[in-house]
């Protein structure tokens, strides 16, 4: 059989391992390069003592408020990335709705897409400006007889961190799952509620499972994005909430001591936590995927 | 669409959120204006423009940006189309990958680079070295805004349909599935746009002006020029990023396989 | 290097400039004692110099490097002002080998010391070596003090109406949500310091840091403590009020910001007060040395000197310039009162690594907003 007698279906059929390096060589090598051999040497120093392997630095993760640090951490990283998929699903979905004005689109994601990554120190200031303890809203408040900061409520803690953080996880959601909720097509829609369907049923059965890959996905990049910041709780709170980055900052990148080993056991640390938290997704995904035809 | 679409909650829904993005802003920009005692003015914006350090770090910034874009894109479509398309065993090792820039200090990751490569003398000494780590730095965002796009596609009926019509690879990836991945495309240059605007380590370390080193200088310097450059660079970068949007949209034929738009 | 042994002497000072003594005027004309015509040549020759860190309101690094750029025509490069000391230490590593590699730095003193034991420096004993107090110097010239200062309250006098005078007075009610510090004490060397001149305050020593966090815990319960990390737009805007800082910063910031709000300095009355001096160094791999050297020996010279002086740091050499009365009265005038730069005290390596580690134990545990 001549070469070109063989169908095209042959074709995609005898495609494989060529293929696939051709396919992913160049992520694979400058991921290598650039990314996991630098994470490698960072990480051996976490083993290293004044005289040769040690266990010390890893075992101190174990201690005091590094313990807290990295509860916090997760817990604030949780909450933040919970907050960042419900409001910013709703927005996504809300803007997408067929009735709202054309510029809106534009308008929400070119915003969202800056106050993705306004964070850090402008941030902060901007917050603290707002419902700090002299801000505007907290004046204001007062002068109609609220007490925000008289009952309980303040910015420099785990739930103010949430509020802040809030500002930069719900844009990158918005972002993110837009395209998920672009392909649920009207048609299933129409059908569902043609077979009697309220809203409700819709999304239980339809909508969200179908979502649900997209949804664990977009959780795991708010989870990661939350738990890396830095620059916005040192602004904050410079460092009386424990939290695991800055730790890190502190320790490797501050102006009172350096302490190469400790930042890279704080690292491992933090790469330990992500793998559990990937390997939750992986099992729920799996769950899902499993009446999902895919 | 018979259904009338209730506007009530949706726009209420929206407006209790844009109140919460706009607040802070408007606290900044207040304190912008404020030059001392009782006085307000637009001083601080116009010591700012004038300086031409500002327009030289936002030039940078955005060149390193576009190149970001392109070499992010031209790494990552392929190795997430055939992700999608062949290898999802796979999956766990994209996933963990993409997570690690994370996790690793910045300052780790500039001190594991240097160390291994201090050459050729042409790049590195050059901002253009700085695109190298930046691609990595948005490779969390670019990946899953590229890999939420993709599995929204029916790839393996795409690429069915268009192998049996005849298309090759280069066909197919460029002129079926790039189509269909516009907004996620979109979506994944505007975030690398972000980030590549407001990295700093990196080019602090290396010594190069960027505009958040600049932002960052002027934090340190200046009290009321600090907001004021704040919220040009929220404008300014929400200009570009409109920029993007509009030539995305308007250079992409009407490609429409299974996806509702 | 032990503290104590740092004795200006200001009575000496300014009676020899009651007596009027000219010899007080800057030696501007010609060049210092020990800067040989040669090594300025050679300097030229290479061209250009390559700082970094060096903010142009700290310390009045802005009107050094200018006039040294005009005095000695040699163009200066001043990039990444706002690196921290662990970071300069990353470029150097960085940038080995490239022309756009820093020439010298400016770190803490712990930086300084980790520097020469990772073989980052390369030695150069100044001409006035030997006016540098022991205390503030590498004996093999790896790295040497250049200024220190003290721990202040910078007061926003709109906000605050009246300014504290001593830790005490920082946990009245009338200060409630205002007192600051300009970030953690495990990240940021005035923190760092502040926590310590606390300490020294309530009955610690430079041994025992642990009073300083009570205090801060204290006046956090009080409601008094923010939090935040202050910047000089903080203070300025009134979101801070009271920042504890270096008193060279917060007196800068106040001539800086004088046409939009009143900021007073205050160093506190009722302790012995906490120092820190910063180091000098000169890269291993700097791509303009002999420009490096130069630039070392205008800094240690009369004229630098003096010039850190207008900008509120004292000098290292300021007890030996002081006693040879090489400082203008003019000059003294607009300094704080003398008496607590006489008392102030510096904490050792040993002593710095026993308050950090008590800091990571218990700063977060013990503070709470």
């Amino acid at each position: 059989m001549s070469p070109e007698a063989i169908p095209p279906a042959g074709r995609i059929a005898r495609s494989g391992g060529w293929f696939t390096i051709a396919f992913m060589a160049p992520f694979l090598l400058y991921v290598t390069a650039f990314l996991i051999l630098p994470t490698l040497m960072l990480l051996a120093t976490a083993f290293l003592g004044k005289h040769g392997l040690t266990l010390h630095y890893v075992r101190s993760l174990g201690e005091g408020q590094t313990v807290v640090a990295f509860r916090n951490s997760i817990e604030l990283s949780a909450m933040a990335a919970f907050v960042g998929i419900v409001v910013g699903g709703l927005t996504a979905y809300f803007v997408l709705l067929p009735g709202m004005p054309r510029g809106l689109r534009s308008l929400v994601t070119t915003f969202g897409a800056v106050a993705a990554n306004f964070a850090g120190v402008p941030l902060a200031f901007a917050f603290i400006a707002t419902l700090g303890s002299l801000g505007i809203i907290t004046v204001w408040l007062k002068l109609i007889g609220i007490n925000l900061y008289g009952s309980g409520f303040t910015l420099y803690s785990l739930p103010g961190l949430v509020l802040v953080y809030a500002y930069f996880q719900i844009p990158l959601m918005v972002i993110v799952i837009t395209p998920a909720l672009e392909a649920l097509r009207r048609e299933w829609r129409e059908a569902a509620e043609n077979l009697g369907a309220s809203a409700w049923d819709y999304w239980r059965h339809v909508g969200l499972p179908i979502l649900l890959p997209s949804l664990l996905s977009a959780y795991i990049l708010l989870f990661g994005n939350a738990f890396s910041a830095y620059a916005t709780p040192y602004a904050l709170t410079s460092g009386i909430v424990a939290l695991v980055p800055v730790a890190i900052s502190n320790v490797l990148s501050g102006n009172v001591m350096v302490s190469q080993q400790t930042g890279a056991a704080l690292a491992l640390g933090m790469i330990g936590v992500m793998v559990v938290v990937m390997g939750i997704y992986a099992l729920i995904a799996r769950r899902v995927g499993r009446w999902v035809k895919r | 669409m018979n259904r009338r679409t209730p506007r009530l909650i949706p726009g209420l829904g929206l407006g209790i959120v844009g109140i919460y993005f706009i607040t802070p802003l408007l606290a900044t920009g207040v304190f912008s204006l404020w030059e001392g005692g009782d006085r307000y003015g637009l001083s601080a914006y116009a010591a700012l423009i004038h300086q031409p350090k500002l327009w030289q770090s936002l030039g940078l910034s955005i060149r390193l940006a576009i190149e970001t874009i392109l070499v992010g894109l031209v790494v990552l479509v392929p190795a997430v189309f055939w992700l999608n398309l062949r290898v999802q065993r796979l999956r766990p090792l994209f996933d963990f990958l993409s997570v690690l820039p994370f996790v690793v200090p910045p300052i780790a990751l500039v001190a594991g680079m240097t160390t291994l490569y201090t050459g050729p003398d042409w790049f590195v000494g050059t901002a253009n070295y700085l695109v190298v780590p930046y691609v990595i730095l948005a490779l969390p965002y670019t990946y899953r805004a590229l890999d939420v796009g993709m599995r929204a596609l029916d790839l393996k009926t795409l690429t069915e349909a268009s192998q049996s019509l005849g298309a090759g690879w280069f066909t197919l990836i460029f002129r079926v599935v790039v189509p269909n991945l516009t907004t996620a495309l979109i979506g994944a240059a505007l975030l690398t746009i972000a980030i590549v605007m407001g990295e700093f380590t990196f080019a602090n370390i290396l010594l190069f002006n960027t505009f958040a080193v600049y932002i960052d200088y002027i934090g340190q310097t200046s009290a009321t020029e600090a907001s004021a450059l704040t919220l040009l660079s929220f404008l300014i970068t929400w200009l570009a990023m409109l920029g993007v949007l509009v030539t995305g949209r308007s250079g992409r034929g009407q490609v429409q396989i299974g996806g509702a738009r | 290097m032990m503290a104590g042994d740092f004795t200006p002497d200001r009575r000496t000072v300014l009676k020899l400039a009651a007596a009027g003594s000219t010899a007080a005027l800057l030696p501007a004309i010609g060049h210092a004692a020990g800067i040989s015509s040669a090594l300025i040549k050679a300097a030229k020759h290479e061209g250009g110099l390559n700082t970094i860190a060096l903010p142009p309101d700290w310390a009045n690094y802005g009107e050094i490097i200018s006039t040294f750029e005009k005095k000695y025509g040699i163009p200066i490069k001043n990039a990444a002002p706002d690196d921290t000391s662990a970071e300069e230490l990353q470029s150097i590593r960085s940038m080995r080998g490239q022309s756009r590699g820093p020439d010298v730095v400016d770190v803490g003193l712990s930086f300084a010391l980790v520097g020469a034991r990772q073989g980052l420096f390369k030695p150069y004993k100044v001409s006035t070596w030997s006016t540098i107090p022991a205390s503030m110097k590498d004996p093999a010239g790896l790295w040497y003090g250049d200024y220190f200062g003290l721990i202040s309250f910078g007061v926003n006098m709109s906000v605050a109406k009246t300014a504290p005078q001593s830790w005490a007075d920082l946990k009245k009610p009338a200060y409630k949500g205002m007192v600051a510090l300009n970030g953690s004490p495990l990240g940021a060397g005035a923190a760092f310091a502040g926590v310590f001149a606390a300490a020294l305050a309530n009955g610690g020593s430079l041994d025992n840091i642990m009073p300083g966090i009570e205090f801060f815990a204290d006046l956090a319960k009080r409601g008094n403590f923010d939090p935040s990390a202050a910047t000089s737009a903080s203070l300025v805007s009134g979101q801070t009020p009271v920042v504890i800082n270096w008193d060279y910063l917060n007196l800068a910031q106040a001539k800086k910001s004088k046409a939009m709000t009143k900021i007073d300095t205050i160093i506190s009355a009722d302790a012995k007060p906490y120092g820190a001096f910063y180091c000098q160094a000169i890269s291993k791999f700097a791509p303009h040395p002999k420009a490096a050297e130069l630039w070392q020996e205008f800094i240690y010279s009369d004229e630098g000197q003096l010039l850190y002086l207008k900008g509120f740091a004292h000098p290292a050499r300021f007890s030996a310039m002081a006693k040879a009365g090489a400082i203008p009265a003019s000059l003294m005038a607009e300094l704080p009162p003398a008496k607590p730069y006489g008392e102030a005290l510096f904490a050792t390596i040993e002593q710095t690594k026993k308050a950090q580690a008590a800091l990571t134990e218990n700063w977060s545990k013990m503070v709470k907003a």
